[in-house]
């Protein structure tokens, strides 16, 4: 992952302005940087969304396609996560160099959203065993400025609420022959329920205190970092941890009902601004990537 | 400004993908009108005046069509009269998207410049584009599409000054969308309201199709056929085998039976037998139907019935319950067939037919029924005023629909071609019908033409071999003018002998992908009438440059043998070169310079050095297995001033034709074996495949009949038995059974040789095949020779030529163009032949027996090569007995039994009750059966019809 040299001097200034809970930019320890979303950016998905933290800039696109239900789920459809870590984020994705990242955050991806609890699966089944839509879910990293997890998380809940998947009826003729027919009507699409989908929320331990959102020169002063999925109920549904030190478990306490706070709070103000947005209609000014 | 269009598809994998289009919208695009001050067009199309007396618009205006009145009623935009009329983009793509030929009519309209159609970019327009909304459906937003942008023209004219205002008319039959716009204050008619109003013309309202509403006044709500099943239905009953779908071929004899050929799998496809007008459920030939195969009890046998929807008694417009169906008893459970039933049409290909309108009965009546030249065609009813200029004329018409309650299909008046039984009428119905493209060239394949006088250049000598020393002549028939064929022979020094035969290098001329090479593609061949012939490429090639005349300068593609004494080929090769004939002959003149033993000229050296090698080339192809067949060519010899032919007579072959056809053959054959070596996947080739064993059934047994065995097993097998089969005093024998040998045989079709595996061709015993020699005539041979020049390095190449597809696609064009040439060559025959005897009135003849139906027998005139069907049933007379034997097959009449190839004795005439359909009659003179047999008649010169039995 980008990493930035920081000396020790700078280290103990960041280690103790955490300690007092005033960070370098003058965040708090539980504050966002600045966040920017937007949906419906490509044209060519079934579903997309934008993310701007701070400088990390990320961008999402869902893609529906037909396919077979796994055979130890016959009734629902399921998700596929890919990374791209592009050299644009960073030079130091060039080459092959961001295929790790790349796959660690692909990984985890699967973890926290491909299951029953957080998307609806079983709406994306078009007949048992036989037909159910599968969604492509590519994640393109455009710039990496740290806390990369909450900046996915956030811009896949966002493209999910984007995704519009063409409405398809089965029809079975007397033979019991079943043919997919497909709605003429481009309006005529199915929505999925985002709801229960979690946002991921990073802590990095910073001293012996941890911080959300934590910046590239932050993360160079922490050993580890706890990431945390919750639900907008607080509900946590899935805890990693990455870096190399070790975390003891009051501090694991600590972090995972901070997360829950954080995540809980960050839920509510994300959909209210899907759904205005997707009010608008026709009349939104896109912004796009020039914006 | 730019938009994006996004919609979903569902691809051939089953998948579903969204698909997203970038829309560029421009406030460029004009309106195209000449009085318009604001748009800043260069040229314009549609007229400042254009004034047409209509009693429901009085002032000048511009029409406006939506899809369905395109679609309907394109002969009504067709004519003349109609002009000025704006089609709009969207209207425009949903007719290219609903049908292809009405698309191609609407081109050509817009394309005339003396109709002033204009074409308004409707959908690039920025401010007559829209989007689809929410709930609508794709027709409703193309009818908004289309109010909206009359709405633009309207505001828009209404911009200019007050004396010259124009108005937009929308012409729509779609009532919904008719009150949208008149909500919105556009002007708008129903077609019929608006062609009625045309008081100046009333002509025009023959052209107009009939529409739904208008069928329910004419016909009674008597329904006489099932309804046709809806397409979904169809098709998942297609999925799942319940229905199978096929073309639909009516039967030419019996139009209460069709066949519906069903194309299975890979090869094997299977015909379905229909019976019954209710069966037969408003098909009509070539539509694309789904058809229902009926439990096994209830399949029949083809009757072998001649069954013809007579006439007059059904000039009534009223419906008649005319159900006599003449259905065989099943006859043998062995004979019957898979039958079926019409549940559905899937595709209709009805295009615009020639025929003769039947009046009516009733006086001032405006419903006629109208009878097709093609018999398979059934009547189609049609409403006119002008019934009475019409009678006597061929029309044509097209076909609008066929309700369920209506006997007859409804259509209407297209055009008219002229009187019928004039002769050029007449050959326009006979080229028309059988779809060959005969209009002059047009003005953009004339622009390829190179400019005269045309000589040889430099460049063009630098790259061809000079061959002008060379004793070159060419031998065809008399009055021949497009030569496309050349040889030589001389000694060569070794004591071998080199051969060429130089043909025209049409490909020269042709280049790939202009005009005239579309135009040559599109035509496919050149089709000889009698008297009169359509050419494949402009004249000024065929009869001139490309022309291998004598003793001008000529291109040409030159294949070189070096043949030893045994006619062995030593050597082989191919050249572009440059050849200057020393004659022309005809096959009778240079037969006569062979045999006569004065002559020594180098021509008639090497005219009988030819001659020799032929002959031992033709020994050892029949002994391959080559087949010899014959069928029964005539020759007119037409009057000079009058055109109408005087005499009548089969070919006759010399043994220079053979000359002539043993080398080209040669050089096909060494043509196609250098193309396919060269170009393994896209080699055009030639192929005969070999006809099933149940093809030669007839022969065998007319074979039997004479005690004899045909040995139909291979090729050579059948041409060493047809060689054997003799009778004594019966010398006509070999060739009768040569010419049913010869009907036994399969088409002989083209083919891209990457598409196929089975190259062999049966008649001429070769394993490979392919026609080169006749370039100018043929579209086939300007392919090969563009092969073979990219073979020998004398011409690039481009990616049609290898692309295997597309050359698979020309070669279905160029089979269908030759098969309906060929149709067109017998129909212009027949027609002459009947002409010939008009003229001769009634003659006696003999002839023999070719086929025995159940209740006629089909004799062959030997003198003319002529065919005609002796009935032995009569309306008006009481039938005689007749006993129809399958097996042998022999038909016996009143005790007396005729057989295949019994000699018959014949009164011929030419039976002129039905003007369309004039026929010769033959009527039984010999042997005399009381009853049926007819005196003979004096060979008068006169017409006597009143000898006539009916």
């Amino acid at each position: 992952m980008a990493t930035v040299q920081v000396s020790e001097a700078e280290k103990v200034y960041i280690l103790h302005g955490v300690r007092d809970d005033l960070r370098v930019d003058g965040r708090g320890c539980e504050d966002y940087r600045h966040m920017e979303i937007e949906t419906d950016m490509v044209s060519n998905t079934d579903g997309s969304a934008k993310v701007t933290l701070g400088h990390t800039d990320v961008l999402v696109g869902v893609k529906a396609e037909m396919g077979k239900p796994r055979p130890m789920v016959p009734d629902e459809g399921y998700l596929e996560f890919f990374v791209d870590c592009s050299a644009n984020a960073t030079p130091e994705f060039e080459g092959r160099g961001g295929d790790e990242l790349g796959m660690e955050l692909s990984n985890t991806l699967y973890k926290v959203f491909n299951n029953r609890y957080s998307v609806d699966l079983k709406s994306l089944c078009i007949s048992r065993g036989e037909h159910c839509w599968v969604l492509y879910v590519d994640v393109l990293l455009l710039q990496c400025d740290g806390n990369l997890f909450d900046a996915i998380s956030v811009a896949i809940k966002a493209a999910l609420f984007n995704t519009k998947i063409p409405k398809v009826h089965i029809s079975e003729d007397e033979e019991g022959g079943k043919e997919i027919e497909l709605s003429d009507d481009p309006y005529d699409c199915m929505r999925l329920n985002v709801e229960n989908v979690p946002c991921i929320v990073t802590l990095c331990k910073v001293g012996h205190r941890h911080v959300v959102d934590a910046t590239l020169q932050e993360k160079a002063c922490s050993v580890a970092s706890l990431i945390i999925s919750v639900t907008h109920k607080g509900t946590v549904t899935c805890v990693r941890k990455v870096g190399g030190g070790s975390l003891d478990p009051e501090s694991i306490f600590e972090m995972t009902e901070t997360g829950k706070r954080v995540g809980k709070a960050l839920h509510a103000p994300l959909m209210e601004l899907l759904q205005e947005e997707e009010s608008l209609g026709k009349k939104r000014q896109k912004v796009g990537f020039l914006g | 400004m730019l938009k994006s269009k996004t919609f979903v598809k569902k691809t051939r994998s089953g998948g579903i993908m969204k698909i997203v289009r970038e829309h560029y919208l421009r406030d460029d695009i004009w309106c195209g009108s000449e009085v318009c001050t604001e748009c800043k067009q260069e040229e314009t199309v549609l007229q400042k005046d254009t004034y047409i007396e209509s009693n429901l618009c009085s002032f000048p205006h511009y029409l406006l069509p939506d899809t369905n009145i395109v679609l309907s009623q394109i002969d009504i935009l067709e004519d003349p009269l109609i002009k000025n009329v704006i089609i709009l983009q969207t209207v425009l793509q949903e007719v290219r998207h609903r049908s292809a030929p009405i698309y191609k009519r609407l081109k050509d309209i817009l394309h005339d410049k003396e109709k002033h159609f204009y074409t308004f970019t409707n959908e690039h327009h920025r401010e007559t584009y829209i989007e689809r909304e929410q709930g609508e459906s794709a027709n409703d937003r193309n009818d908004r599409a289309i109010r909206i942008s009359t709405k633009w023209y309207s505001d828009h004219l209404n911009n200019t000054p007050t004396d010259k205002r124009l108005k937009v008319v929308l012409l729509t039959n779609d009532r919904g969308n008719k009150e949208k716009a008149e909500e919105s204050g556009l002007l708008t008619y129903r077609c019929e309201e608006y062609v009625k109003s045309l008081i100046a013309n009333p002509e025009l309202v023959d052209r107009l199709a009939l529409t739904n509403d208008d069928k329910n006044e004419i016909t009674s709500s008597k329904v006489l056929f099932p309804e046709h099943l809806p397409l979904s239905r169809i098709q998942s009953g297609i999925k799942s085998g319940t229905f199978q779908q096929g073309t639909f071929r009516a039967s030419r004899d019996n139009y209460l039976e069709a066949t519906v050929f069903v194309h299975g799998e890979g090869d094997d496809s299977t015909e379905v037998l229909i019976q019954g007008l209710q069966n037969l459920n408003r098909a009509v030939h070539q539509d694309l139907v789904a058809v229902e195969i009926l439990p096994l009890n209830q399949w029949v046998a083809p009757s072998s019935v001649v069954l013809q929807d007579e006439g007059p008694k059904e000039d009534d417009v009223t419906e008649e319950e005319e159900e006599a169906e003449l259905k065989s008893g099943p006859s043998g459970a062995a004979s019957r067939k898979p039958t079926g039933r019409v549940v559905g049409i899937i595709k209709r290909n009805w295009r615009p037919f020639c025929g003769m309108l039947f009046l009516s009965q009733i006086k001032e009546a405006t419903r006629h029924l109208f009878t097709p030249a093609d018999r398979r065609i059934p009547r189609i009813r049609i409403e006119t005023r002008q019934a009475a200029t019409l009678a006597g004329q061929r029309i044509m018409v097209a076909v609008d629909g066929w309700p369920k309650h209506s006997r007859y299909p409804n259509g209407h008046f297209v055009r008219s071609l002229g009187s019928a039984g004039d002769k050029e009428t007449e050959t326009e119905v006979l080229l028309l019908e059988h779809d060959v493209p005969h209009q002059d060239f047009s003005q953009a394949v004339l622009s390829f033409l190179p400019k005269m006088p045309w000589n040889i250049t430099e460049e063009d000598m630098a790259v061809r071999e000079d061959l002008r020393n060379l004793t070159v002549c060419s031998v065809d028939p008399p009055g021949c003018t497009d030569i496309d064929d050349a040889l030589h022979c001389r000694d060569l020094p070794n004591g071998n002998q080199e051969v060429g035969v130089h043909i025209a290098d049409v490909s020269h001329f042709i280049r790939p992908g202009n005009a005239m090479d579309l135009e040559a593609a599109n035509r496919g061949t050149t089709v000889y009438l009698t008297g009169r012939r359509i050419d494949m490429v402009p004249e000024l090639l065929s009869s001139n440059l490309c022309s291998l005349r004598s003793s001008v300068e000529r291109l040409a593609f030159s294949c070189i043998w070096e043949i030893n004494d045994k006619a062995e080929i030593v050597k082989t090769r191919f050249t572009k070169s440059v050849i200057n004939s020393k004659a022309s002959l005809t096959y009778a003149e240079a037969q006569m310079r062979i045999d006569d033993a004065n002559m020594n000229d180098d021509t008639t050296k090497s005219l009988r050095g030819l001659n020799r090698l032929a002959k031992i080339l033709k020994k050892r192809r029949i002994e391959k297995g080559a087949l010899t067949l014959s069928s029964p060519e005539v020759r007119f010899h037409i009057d000079s001033e009058t055109h109408d032919p005087i005499d009548l007579q089969t070919k006759e072959l010399k043994e220079t034709n053979s000359m002539v056809e043993e080398f080209m053959l040669l050089a096909n054959i060494s043509v196609a074996q250098k193309i396919y070596d060269e170009f393994s996947e896209c080699a055009l080739l030639r192929k005969h495949p070999a006809p099933p064993p149940s093809n030669y059934d007839i022969l065998n047994k007319a074979a039997k009949s004479k005690d004899m065995v045909i040995h139909t097993d291979s090729a050579k097998a059948l041409a060493d038995s047809l060689d054997a089969a003799q009778v004594d005093g019966f010398p006509y024998f070999n060739t009768l059974l040569r010419i049913l040998a010869t009907r036994c045989m399969m088409q002989a079709v083209y083919f891209c040789s990457g598409m196929d595996s089975d190259f062999h061709h049966y008649g001429l015993a070769s394993p490979i095949y392919t026609h080169f020699t006749s370039p100018i005539r043929r579209y086939s041979d300007i392919i090969v020779h563009r092969l073979l020049a990219v073979a020998i390095g004398a011409d690039s190449t481009y990616p049609d030529l290898m692309d295997k597809h597309k050359q698979s696609a020309l070669c279905n064009n160029l089979n269908y163009r030759h098969k309906m040439a060929q149709y067109a060559q017998r129909a212009s025959v027949a027609y002459h032949t009947q002409l010939f005897f008009k003229s001769r009135g009634i003659l006696n003849e003999e002839g023999f027996i070719l086929f025995v139906r159940k209740n006629a027998i089909i004799v062959l005139i030997p003198k003319f090569g002529l065919e005609g069907t002796v009935f032995f049933e009569n309306k008006d007379k009481p039938s005689p007995k007749l006993i129809f034997n399958e097996e042998a097959p022999s038909l016996t009449v009143e005790g007396h039994s005729f057989n295949m190839f019994d000699k018959v004795k014949v009164t011929i005439s030419l039976d002129a009750s039905n003007v369309q359909h004039q026929k010769i009659r033959m009527s039984l003179v010999e042997p005399v059966i009381s009853g049926v047999s007819v005196a003979p008649s004096e060979p008068e010169p006169e017409v006597k019809r009143a000898k006539l039995d009916r």
